[in-house]
């Protein structure tokens, strides 16, 4: 018994030192992905470390889910009440963290009416955080902040963590948020060196809120260099276009017809669906004709 | 005895070791520097405490009888004027009393680490802090019974995962129960009348996030009263198990 | 006034790990008197500790019963008349002698000053004074054992059951522990233990119960047994022989004759008659016969 409580504190305490863990990372491979699982295979400790460091910022990452509601766990429709026209409980406020669109999501505690259990069934809805989520509203994101500090610190090559972590900084819109905003994803790039995610979050933050539209080319070209690989992820792609299309914004307000033309067309070859490069594409001719 | 054990064998001196790592972890979540940490630290700190005090029930509760078999020392004990069922409520009061110490001594630390980032405790603490220890006198009640029907290793493993499965299984029995025929609608309510309701005992979820209001009188009743029921049970099953035991 | 012990037609059966089942102990009945103190002999695996357990109500068996003081056997009453010493010495590692008698003694229904003063004076009187303040874990097998007897004497029960009563003790502390049990039948209390020491069986016991196989052998008392195992021999020279010899005398030669007798009365009372009759006795062998030499003969027998 001893042995096992002194090894979970053990564990507690790696976990919540960051100075550690930075020292670790150097000797540690980065944690399981789906790309690169022969290293992970040849070396059972590193591996190890690496599920177990993923593991923790997963169920972090769960966890702001639930911050966000409250403490009231939710889950998303199964299929087969999709099938049988259930709707989701539906939310006031739209949140860009959620995991889950709103639409698509009950209480893990069912209703009165839908649940079995009856007595018991009453109880946990009087001890669980539990209310009627009927569209709802979200707390404060800044609530779910430590979390994202936690999953970067744990896992530096957690993505998610800096970008959401650095769209939270940022949510105060005043100068002082936007450059420690800045100054966040800047240590998440030294771990993350070709993180198109936080490349272009980078580059828009730049553009968008300073106008500082030379650094943000900067990063954003980056990102479209390191996009010509063949396998992104998800994450990498949603990225990815939205990197062409702060660069197409860019190139059109410094006027460069030739360079957001060039941008819109690489653009528009990767992403032929996309209809903010579309629309911009059939607003360059008007563009061209502007005055400089 | 069982107390005196525990204070012996080190274990609960292992619990006061673990509160002091709380607080220590909680002073390193003010690196952080980072205003707003209230609600995460009384995640942090009700999630931890949670489980380590399930934790120490279990090892408790599903140690007391397999040591006395393994030992011999259950010789000299039946041979004194007790019954069997006598022995059996002493070592479940035993567990029950050591579980509750070693989570009132984590609660104490957890609670000193929680005031340093200005949490205010209120009257849903006090009902965690209840509903928690009548949670714990299932746990042990449970351990107690696996014991006696498995080996030592069998009985802890099973408790645990139990313990902390008994949300999830009570989710997937909700879910399967709304699309399954009727016999199976069945087992599945007899499965989860069966099954030990832990999740009910933790309040946690209301005491962590904000504004929500103390639970009804009425529902910490009906929380001890489920208790009392399902321990009996499990009383009453240790009992059957261990009435007829050769030892 | 009730038997300390009756037991009936006593069966106990196991079941192994395959699924055999396997009998220790058959059809044993024997009854003990109060204040008696009878050793109960058999070798290993003859079922013993089975019966034992069956009397303390450890085990429930198959068929038959154990009363003890007419109170069914394993019961709460019944079990507040007996001290019991189990064949393995284990006490909680964790608690000193001193705590270990002052917990039993609590369950035995003593307090106070009166359990204080009782847990003392059983240290003392099992030589464990030295040792009170150790926990059980550091001590040797032999204190254990003191520590056993000690609380199986606590409250000064009725009867005692014991099984292997001197295991692990030196000759020093059998002496100890035989004169304790000495001085407890002598105060009446009934003793009925095992043990493989034949030699402590002959100094203690009153009567002797053998089993093998889980069967009844033969039931002894061992005064008489003594007499009947021992050699009672007369070398002497005589016009007139001796009555109640075993067998004729053995002519010797010059006027020398052997005469065996069944038992030292028969033998006195040649002496006195060759004496009478002005013969000469030469030579007397008054021999007790070996326990051991019994046990083996009876139990190869028996098998």
């Amino acid at each position: 018994m001893k042995s096992s409580i002194i090894a979970m504190a053990a564990i507690a305490c790696l976990s919540l030192s960051g100075s550690s863990i930075s020292s670790i990372v150097d000797k540690v491979e980065s944690p399981i992905s789906t790309a690169d699982l022969d290293v992970h295979e040849s070396n059972g400790s590193v591996s190890l470390l690496g599920q177990f460091r993923t593991s923790v910022t997963s169920w972090l990452w769960l966890r702001t889910d639930l911050y966000l509601h409250n403490g009231v766990e939710m889950r998303p429709l199964t299929d087969g009440e999709v099938r049988n026209g259930r709707t989701g409980v539906g939310s006031a406020d739209h949140q860009e963290l959620a995991a889950i669109d709103a639409d698509k999501l009950v209480t893990v505690i069912p209703a009165k009416s839908e649940d079995f259990r009856g007595i018991l069934g009453d109880l946990e809805r009087a001890t669980r955080a539990y209310k009627d989520m009927a569209m709802h509203t979200h707390n404060d994101p800044e609530t779910a902040f430590p979390l994202f500090r936690l999953m970067t610190w744990i896992d530096p090559n957690f993505v998610p963590g800096w970008t959401s972590g650095a769209s939270l900084i940022a949510r105060k819109s005043t100068r002082r948020a936007i450059v420690q905003s800045l100054e966040f994803l800047q240590v998440g790039l030294q771990y993350n060196p070709a993180s198109i995610p936080i490349l272009v979050q980078l580059g828009s933050l730049n553009a968008g809120r300073l106008r500082r539209f030379d650094v943000a080319l900067r990063y954003l070209q980056k990102a479209t260099e390191v996009g010509q690989k063949p396998r992104l992820t998800e994450d990498d792609n949603e990225s990815l276009v939205d990197g062409y299309r702060w660069l197409a914004l860019i190139y059109r307000e410094q006027h460069e017809p030739e360079l957001l033309a060039h941008v819109l067309r690489e653009g528009l070859k990767r992403f032929p669906d996309d209809r903010v490069l579309m629309r911009l594409s059939a607003r360059k001719a008007e563009i061209r004709k502007s005055p400089s | 005895m069982v107390v005196l054990e525990s204070i012996r064998r080190k274990d609960l001196w292992v619990v006061a070791i673990l509160g002091f790592l709380v607080i220590a972890s909680a002073g390193m979540l003010g690196i952080f520097g980072f205003q707003g940490l209230e609600l995460f630290a009384k995640d942090l700190g009700f999630s931890v405490l949670s489980m380590f005090s399930t934790v120490v029930a279990v090892l408790t509760s599903t140690r007391v009888m397999p040591e006395e078999l393994k030992q011999r020392t259950l010789y000299p004990l039946l041979a004194r004027p007790i019954s069997r069922f006598d022995l059996l409520v002493g070592k479940l009061l035993g567990s029950i009393l050591v579980s509750w110490i070693g989570f009132l001594l984590l609660a104490a630390m957890t609670g000193i680490a929680l005031l340093w980032f200005g949490v205010k405790f209120d009257l849903l603490t006090v009902q965690y802090l209840v509903a928690k220890m009548l949670g714990l006198v299932i746990v042990c009640s449970v351990g107690l019974t696996l014991s006696l029907c498995m080996t030592h290793a069998a009985g802890c493993t099973v408790s645990v995962r139990v313990a902390f499965a008994s949300g999830l299984i009570s989710r997937a029995l909700i879910l399967a129960c709304a699309s399954s025929s009727d016999g199976f609608r069945l087992l599945f309510k007899v499965l989860n009348g069966v099954l030990p309701a832990y999740g009910l005992f933790d309040l946690g979820g209301r005491a962590a996030y904000l504004h929500w209001s103390p639970v009804a009188p009425w529902v910490i009743l009906a929380l001890a009263a489920y208790m009392l029921i399902y321990s009996s049970s499990m009383l009453a099953l240790a009992w059957i198990r261990f009435r007829r035991l050769a030892i | 006034m009730q038997l300390p012990i009756a037991v009936e037609d006593l069966h106990v059966q196991y079941r192994q790990k395959n699924g055999k089942i396997v009998d220790a102990v058959q059809g044993l009945s024997f009854a003990v008197q109060p204040g008696e103190v009878v050793g109960f002999l058999g070798p290993n695996g003859a079922g013993k500790s089975s019966t034992l357990k069956a009397m303390m109500g450890f085990l429930e068996p198959r068929q038959g019963k154990c009363d003890i003081f007419g109170l069914p056997s394993g019961s709460v009453e019944a079990k507040r008349r007996i001290g019991y010493l189990p064949e393995v010495a284990l006490y909680y590692p964790f608690l000193t002698p001193l705590e270990t008698l002052h917990f039993y003694g609590e369950l035995q229904g003593m307090s106070g000053r009166t359990l204080r003063d009782e847990t003392r004076s059983m240290l003392a009187q099992v030589g464990l004074e030295e040792s009170s303040g150790k926990l059980n874990r550091n001590l040797s097998k032999g204190l254990l054992q003191r520590l056993g007897i000690a609380q199986a004497l606590l409250g000064s029960p009725e009867l005692l059951i014991l099984d292997e009563v001197t295991s692990g003790l030196d000759p020093l502390g059998r002496r100890e522990l035989r004169a304790l049990l000495n001085e407890r039948k002598s105060r009446g209390c009934t003793l009925f233990f095992s043990s493989h020491e034949l030699a402590e069986v002959e100094m203690l016991c009153d009567r002797i119960l053998v089993i093998h196989n889980g069967k009844f052998v033969e039931e002894r008392n061992l005064g008489a047994l003594r007499e009947q195992i021992g050699r009672y021999a007369l070398t002497f020279i005589s016009r007139d022989f001796p009555k109640n010899t075993a067998q004729p005398p053995t002519d010797l030669g010059n006027g020398q004759f052997l005469a065996r007798f069944a038992n030292k009365k028969h033998l006195l009372e040649a002496i006195s008659s060759v004496h009478g009759s002005g013969g000469q006795v030469l030579d007397v062998i008054a021999e007790e016969g070996s326990i051991e030499d019994y046990f083996i003969d009876t139990i190869e027998r028996a098998a």
